[in-house]
């Protein structure tokens, strides 16, 4: 798809910003409007943010932003490059917590609670709100952070999102997030460079046909080629779990090189749910029957 | 309990089939079978010996067939024709204990030192003997049939199924409430019987109803719409290429007008296949998904609403899922390979252990190989066989996904995808075209339609696809 390839801009300016408002939506207006303005603000003072790509981001409807995903502070550098506000699933023990039950809402966060049977269902409904509303949304196509460096493969939530909601995605690729946060550190280090790169908006329909079930992986695929294009980092056909452990030749470049155990590891696979399949026609093979095969 | 009993109960008087212009009922079926039951009895053939049938679309096969399978042994139907070596390879791989030629396999006849075992012309076989020895019984478990399968994905195996499993499969097929077959059914039989969709679903799910069977030789188009008109045919099977064929006949008012269910099977159905035979004839032609290994019965879409693209949903007592590799079940909505238990699925394959083992487990999982999505309404699509799924860069390709893009070239007649070695990407997508095209413009055309890891890096302009007669591609002959 050659057609919607162009060079990008690139900016280190901050980013002009058109507060849309959203009453419908979580988060306090006001504490919004003036918070965001300035968390932006001292962002774009404390590191050395470069923004590529700024124009593949519709400035009205809505859009899914799928970024590459390896550090917390990801979801900061991510939201304050975009010139519209942004809104993302956090969890609900957030709202317990007097310190963030305010702010993280306001910033864009709604609450899911995740300990419930339907918790995934749950949180694609509140994104297709958000959606349906003309607004952003994020998502991190991975599902969780990687924490071997490689970019890993896509869960579906965001390709069936952008089937439901008509909405395009916008493939987001990060780089030097991991050094201003390192894993399990609680302050961000600044002065450090932090590109975002936006790439062009991708539909299903520029693969195959939105309705037939078959085009949902091979989007999912190929969003995570085009983010794999604006990284350089390495594609592994492998979902992201916690117990990955940093691959011996992150590809990467600014992130820093692990001095602790360098063997790759696929991890457990998902979690075992329901196809969809009327119910009666579905059981669970046991696993030790699995296992030979 | 014997599969060989479905031909048992029936009125004797009735038509059971037709073959060219000769009548067969079901009483004269039932004396030649007892009459291969006395022949292999005589020649000492029992329990489990394995009897390989050569054979066209004939009345013929089901006396030899039921008569073996009355005396316990396992039923091999092979092709009418195959060229010398393959019979060789294929009667290695099934060691027969005997062999009973039918009438259109009779070159056989002429080249007995190709084959390791006594043969019979079936034509020489008295066609009612008195005093034939009963129908033995049988477990359930017992193999009634071993079935050569196509060998798409690699060497032909040797998928053996039992009585049990054959028997679920018809009854899947006919008895539904909603419409399974009858006595009343008039069944054209154009399919080969050497595959599990031509001899349990068309074939013995027939004989099982007492419905009359129209047997055509050799497919032929138009010939199989006069059979069509002639015997006012009510149920009509076939595979993708036979249905793109009769899609694309101009055929005279009202020959589809007794056709009151029509299947397809043993590949995809092109959407415009079924596009074509719904608005141009009026019939609705339903898929299935089924492989040798699960008697040709896992999903149908009889009774559902259909669905372009999809093979329906799992029959009752079918379970189906999607997994990863480990085992895992995939999350809603995300493709996986497909697995199935239940009672049509096979027993093994013949002498080949470490075959059985890799696809089927121990409590009766069958990992079918091939690739699949479940929509929110419980309906199956296929993807690819995971076997041919090409990885470039660690990104899955699926071949077919490319094929589709490449054939929407109004010069592009056919093309199949391959995966090639590649020393930066470990493997790269090679196309093979049929077609008078210039490969560049063909180039830039799959450009500006795939993502960039998906576009061949080699186009190959070919005089011919490999095709299987069932309308698979057989990739493997292009890598």
């Amino acid at each position: 798809m050659t057609a919607t390839v162009s060079t990008p801009t690139i900016t280190t300016d901050l980013p002009d910003f058109r507060f849309e408002e959203a009453p419908d939506l979580p988060g306090n207006e006001s504490l919004s409007r003036y918070g965001v303005a300035g968390i932006r603000r001292l962002v774009h003072k404390l590191w050395d943010v470069t923004i590529e790509g700024l124009e593949n981001v519709p400035l009205d409807g809505p859009a899914i932003l799928c970024p590459n995903h390896l550090s917390f502070c990801d979801s900061v550098f991510v939201p304050m490059s975009l010139p519209r506000r942004v809104w993302a699933i956090g969890k609900g023990e957030y709202m317990d917590d007097w310190k963030t039950k305010h702010l993280f809402p306001a910033f864009g966060m709604i609450p899911v609670d995740r300990s419930g049977g339907d918790a995934a269902k749950a949180a694609l409904d509140t994104a297709s709100r958000v959606l349906q509303g003309g607004h952003l949304f994020m998502i991190y196509p991975e599902g969780t952070r990687s924490r071997s460096g490689n970019l890993h493969k896509a869960r579906t939530g965001a390709a069936r999102l952008s089937v439901q909601n008509d909405a395009p995605i916008i493939p987001v690729g990060h780089i030097g997030t991991l050094d201003v946060q390192p894993p399990d550190q609680f302050m961000m280090r600044p002065g450090l460079p932090v590109t975002v790169k936006f790439g062009a908006p991708m539909r299903a329909s520029d693969i195959g046909d939105p309705n037939d079930p078959r085009t949902i992986r091979p989007f999912a695929d190929a969003v995570m080629f085009e983010i794999a294009q604006l990284t350089g980092q390495k594609y592994v056909d492998t979902y992201a779990s916690s117990s990955d452990t940093p691959d011996a030749a992150p590809t990467d470049v600014q992130t820093p090189k692990p001095s602790g155990p360098t063997t790759p590891s696929a991890g457990p696979g998902p979690r075992p749910s329901s196809i969809g399949v009327p119910p009666g026609r579905i059981s669970v093979p046991r696993p030790a029957a699995m296992a030979g095969v | 309990m014997n599969l060989a009993t479905i031909l048992e109960g029936h009125d004797t008087d009735r038509v059971a089939v037709i073959d060219e212009d000769t009548s067969v009922t079901f009483g004269e079926l039932q004396e030649w079978a007892a009459s291969v039951r006395q022949l292999l009895v005589d020649r000492g053939v029992g329990a489990d010996d394995r009897v390989a049938i050569p054979t066209g679309n004939e009345s013929m096969f089901i006396a030899a067939a039921m008569g073996a399978l009355g005396v316990g042994a396992r039923v091999i139907p092979m092709k009418p024709t195959n060229p010398l070596p393959e019979l060789e390879r294929k009667l290695a791989s099934i060691d027969p204990t005997i062999m009973l030629v039918c009438s259109q396999a009779a070159w056989t006849l002429d080249h007995a030192d190709a084959v390791p075992c006594p043969i019979v012309d079936m034509r020489e076989v008295r066609r009612s003997v008195a005093d034939a020895p009963p129908i033995v019984e049988r477990d359930p478990t017992d193999i009634a049939c071993m079935m050569l399968t196509s060998g798409v994905s690699g060497h032909a195996k040797v998928a053996m199924v039992s009585h049990g499993s054959l028997l679920w499969a018809q009854e899947a097929v006919c008895e539904r409430a909603d419409g399974g077959m009858s006595a009343d059914d008039v069944v054209l039989c154009a399919l080969p019987l050497a595959h599990i969709f031509g001899l349990n679903v068309v074939l013995l799910a027939s004989v099982r109803m007492g419905a009359k069977l129209i047997m055509q030789t050799r497919f032929d188009v138009d010939d199989s719409l006069r059979l069509v008109r002639e015997h006012g045919i009510t149920v009509l099977a076939g595979a993708p290429p036979m249905w793109r064929r009769w899609s694309m006949i101009d055929a005279p008012p009202g020959t589809w007008n007794t056709v009151r269910l029509a299947v397809s099977g043993a590949a995809a159905l092109p959407n415009e296949v079924f596009a074509a035979m719904k608005e141009q004839h009026g019939v609705k032609v339903e898929e299935g998904y089924g492989l040798t290994e699960t008697c040709a019965v896992v999903t149908t879409s009889r009774g559902y609403s259909l669905k372009p693209g999809s093979v329906g949903v799992p029959v009752a007592g079918i379970e189906m899922l999607l997994v990863e590799d480990d085992g895992s079940v995939v999350e809603a909505g995300d493709a996986g390979e497909i697995v199935v238990r239940g009672p049509g699925v096979f027993s093994g394959y013949y002498e080949d252990a470490e075959a059985t083992d890799r696809s089927l487990t121990a409590d009766g999982w069958f990992w079918t190989g091939d690739m699949g999505v479940v929509d929110d309404d419980g309906y199956l699509y296929i993807v690819d066989r995971i076997k041919d799924i090409i990885i470039v860069n660690g990104f899955n390709v699926y071949p077919a996904e490319v094929e589709n893009i490449l054939i929407e070239h109004p010069d592009v007649r056919g093309a199949v995808v391959v995966g090639g070695l590649h020393l930066d990407t470990g493997e790269t997508v090679i196309a093979h075209v049929l077609g008078d095209i210039d490969t560049a413009e063909l180039d830039a055309f799959a450009q500006a339609r795939l993502s960039r890891y998906k576009c061949p890096t080699e186009y190959h302009l070919v005089e011919e696809l490999p095709v299987a007669p069932t309308g698979k591609l057989i990739r493997r002959e292009l890598r």
